[in-house]
């Protein structure tokens, strides 16, 4: 052990370059590069092109992420059915929890999509929805960190910087992909998630620029809806 | 005659057969039946009800005798409107013998404010016949059982008028003279029902019966050696009625999904918090856990004197064993888990803001889906077949699940939305643009909420798409109903 280290040593002092040594130096185990994420553990996304773009080859299996789109109903949902649809109908699915959804979501289209319904859990979110954000927080918290839902979603107006850290570590505590749907305007802050995307429709499909993702790929990735999951527009 | 005397003795008596080499052979057993001492000893009372009630439900009175009548055994039945029934072959020497227990009975009877009629026969359709023939018979032979029953009206059994008329008009009008008749005839004229009642009544099969059990609530008050007003303090208070809870609980098997603890106050009325719970719940910590977070959003208006424990009706609980790994590791439970999740938010927002989905068979978009119980399965969607329409193409037979399933949008707005108008198009935030052909969805006539609509899907300016429908019927207004999202 301490002579890899004093070859360490050796490699890093710069007296010439010498790429096959640097090479050597880097396929060491004690060394992990930020580009190199195989280790992360994903669920993939059900789209092969943005499967290649996302750290792991899909979704993490913990740790919250953002899905920003300038509008609500982008695509943005669209883009988490396959996953959806594999998470819940597997043995030993976990609950799907949907904290305060803004619309009801629509039983036959999801259960078209190849979801099981049963493993729904929808929390209803408060008539006067503006003051009780923080409730909604309080409960998507929980949904993440009790480690009996597979996914949860929310929709955050405004959710401060330090939530949304413990969020994603409730997340990670749980082992439960966190969704957080965000304005598109909130790129421009920084963010604790581990992926951040954006969503913009295309015809009969969208485009996803990928704003963050730990060890990914960057640019814009375009996506076609696949045709039985009942959502392509054009006939 | 001695072939048939044997086969009488060793062949066990079989309920409905009739026994087609005895077409003579009345009812009732064979007389030479060995003469044991019975296995079980039936105390039947029924109780002069005052009032008539005929409702499936006992009366109230009645229910309080068998609360009382417990003492005497645990095997104990209500036979509604008016009777009862006790086995009390075990307690026997417990309480005198028959004449004690008759009069301890008695004396209950008298204190629920009812006069009852006791008899005591080896069968229980047997005892509850007599008392209700208004005779205090005392059988304890199995032997003489029949000839005991034998001068008793038929009307005791509680039969239909008409099977009484029919039968009084061909001259039977006890149960001796019923009991002579032979069985395939009595079976096929007057029903295996009744025969098979019959076959009770002498013991020839046997008659198990529902056993009466009195599903006592949990309720428990706590006077505080000080007031209180923090609510950790409270809930530490509340600790030990939670302990007796859960060893009522458990000495039951039981579980409690709905519990309210009321906090006393010095002058102003108790503050309430009730909890809802998923699943039968007993673990004394897990409902701490809960009732401080119901705790923690009650405004208390003055400090607290006593609290008190109340819980709802028990319900029978299995116990699961426990996982193999903690929660948190990997391959944790989750199963066991998601109740939690579920109690904990509905002990927090309220009980009816954690639901499921489900999806109805339904043509109209507002009736397909339904919000249950979450977990609950969702086997109303498969199990009907409708004849092929706009949205049941999967109960259609042979066509691909997915195939011809029309278009249908992730989100549904809760009311359609009214769309303006330009030059009789539709708009929302800016022009809307059609694509493709309308599906047409006209159904419902039947419950009264009927609905006309050729649905479109539409693309908006930013290039969502958008699923409105326009009225078939005057004035064609156009609407909103969903966002594919």
């Amino acid at each position: 052990m301490s002579s890899d280290f004093s070859e360490c040593g050796a490699a890093l002092l710069p007296q010439e370059d010498r790429p096959q040594e640097l090479a050597r130096l880097l396929a060491h185990p004690f060394i992990w590069r930020a580009g190199h994420a195989a280790r992360t553990q994903a669920w993939p996304t059900g789209f092969p092109a943005l499967d290649e773009g996302l750290p792991g080859g899909g979704w993490p299996r913990s740790g919250l992420i953002e899905i920003l789109s300038s509008r609500f109903g982008m695509g943005e949902l669209a883009l988490l059915m396959p996953v959806l649809a594999t998470l819940t109908c597997r043995a030993g699915a976990r609950w799907c929890a949907w904290m305060a959804p803004p619309l009801q979501p629509f039983a036959p289209a999801l259960e078209a999509c190849g979801i099981a319904l049963e493993r729904m859990l929808i929390v209803r979110g408060a008539p006067h929805a503006r003051r009780s954000n923080h409730k909604e927080l309080w409960a998507f918290e929980q949904a993440l960190g009790s480690g009996a839902c597979d996914i949860a979603f929310a929709w955050a107006r405004q959710p401060p910087p330090r939530q949304i850290r413990r969020l994603h570590l409730a997340a990670q505590r749980g082992g439960t992909l966190g969704v957080l749907f965000r304005p598109s305007w909130a790129a421009r802050e920084a963010s604790p998630a581990v992926l951040r995307v954006t969503v913009e429709p295309l015809a009969g499909g969208a485009r996803v620029r990928l704003l963050k993702s730990q060890g990914g790929a960057r640019g814009a990735i375009e996506l076609k809806w696949a045709s039985q999951a009942a959502l392509a527009g054009h006939p | 005659m001695r072939v048939r005397r044997s086969a009488d003795l060793f062949a066990p008596p079989l309920p409905t057969r009739t026994p087609p080499a005895a077409p003579l052979k009345g009812i009732a057993p064979p007389s030479a039946s060995p003469a044991a001492a019975p296995a079980e000893l039936w105390l039947g009372v029924q109780v002069a009800a005052g009032a008539k009630q005929t409702g499936p439900d006992s009366p109230p009175a009645l229910r309080h005798l068998a609360t009382l009548a417990q003492r005497f055994t645990p095997r104990l039945s209500l036979e509604p409107p008016d009777g009862l029934l006790l086995e009390v072959k075990g307690s026997l020497h417990l309480f005198g013998g028959v004449d004690g227990i008759r009069r301890e009975m008695a004396r209950e009877c008298a204190r629920c404010g009812l006069r009852g009629t006791l008899a005591l026969a080896p069968t229980p359709l047997a005892a509850l016949t007599a008392a209700r023939a208004d005779r205090s018979l005392l059988v304890l032979d199995p032997a003489q059982l029949i000839g005991q029953l034998s001068p008793l009206p038929l009307a005791a059994l509680r039969w239909p008028q008409k099977l009484l008329e029919r039968l009084a008009s061909i001259g039977v009008r006890t149960i001796g003279q019923a009991l002579r008749l032979p069985r395939a005839g009595f079976a096929q004229r007057f029903g295996a029902a009744q025969l098979g009642e019959l076959d009770r009544l002498t013991g020839r099969v046997s008659d198990p019966r529902e056993r009466f059990e009195v599903r006592t609530r949990f309720r428990r008050r706590r006077e505080l050696p000080c007031e209180l007003e923090n609510h950790a303090a409270l809930l530490e208070a509340l600790g030990p009625l939670l302990t007796a809870l859960e060893q009522f609980l458990e000495s039951r098997q039981c579980g409690v999904l709905e519990l309210e603890c009321r906090l006393w106050h010095r002058g102003c009325p108790p503050s309430r918090c009730a909890l809802r719970l998923a699943a039968p719940l007993a673990d004394a910590r897990r409902l701490a856990e809960l009732i401080g977070e119901r705790l923690g959003t009650l405004a208390l208006p003055e400090p607290v004197r006593a609290c008190e424990l109340r819980s709802g009706l028990p319900v029978p609980r299995v116990p699961s064993s426990a996982g193999l790994w903690q929660p948190g590791e990997h391959g944790g439970l989750s199963e066991a888990h998601s109740p939690r999740l579920i109690e904990r938010l509905r002990a927090r927002l309220g009980s009816d803001v954690v639901k499921g989905l489900a999806v109805l068979e339904d043509h109209r978009p507002e009736a397909a889906w339904c919000v249950r119980e979450p977990g609950a399965c969702s086997e109303v969607a498969h199990c009907r077949p409708l004849e092929g329409g706009l949205g049941s193409p999967a109960s259609r037979p042979g066509a691909p699940r997915n195939a011809a399933r029309p278009r249908r949008p992730l989100w549904l707005l809760p009311l359609p939305r009214r769309l303006t108008e330009r030059d009789g198009l539709p708009r929302y935030r800016g022009g809307l643009r059609l694509l493709g052909e309308p599906e047409r969805i006209e159904t419902g006539w039947w419950d009264g909420a009927e609905v006309a609509r050729d649905y479109y899907i539409a693309l908006d300016t930013h290039g969502r798409r958008l699923w409105l429908f326009r009225e078939r019927h005057p004035p064609h207004r156009w609407f909103l109903h969903g966002v594919f999202g």
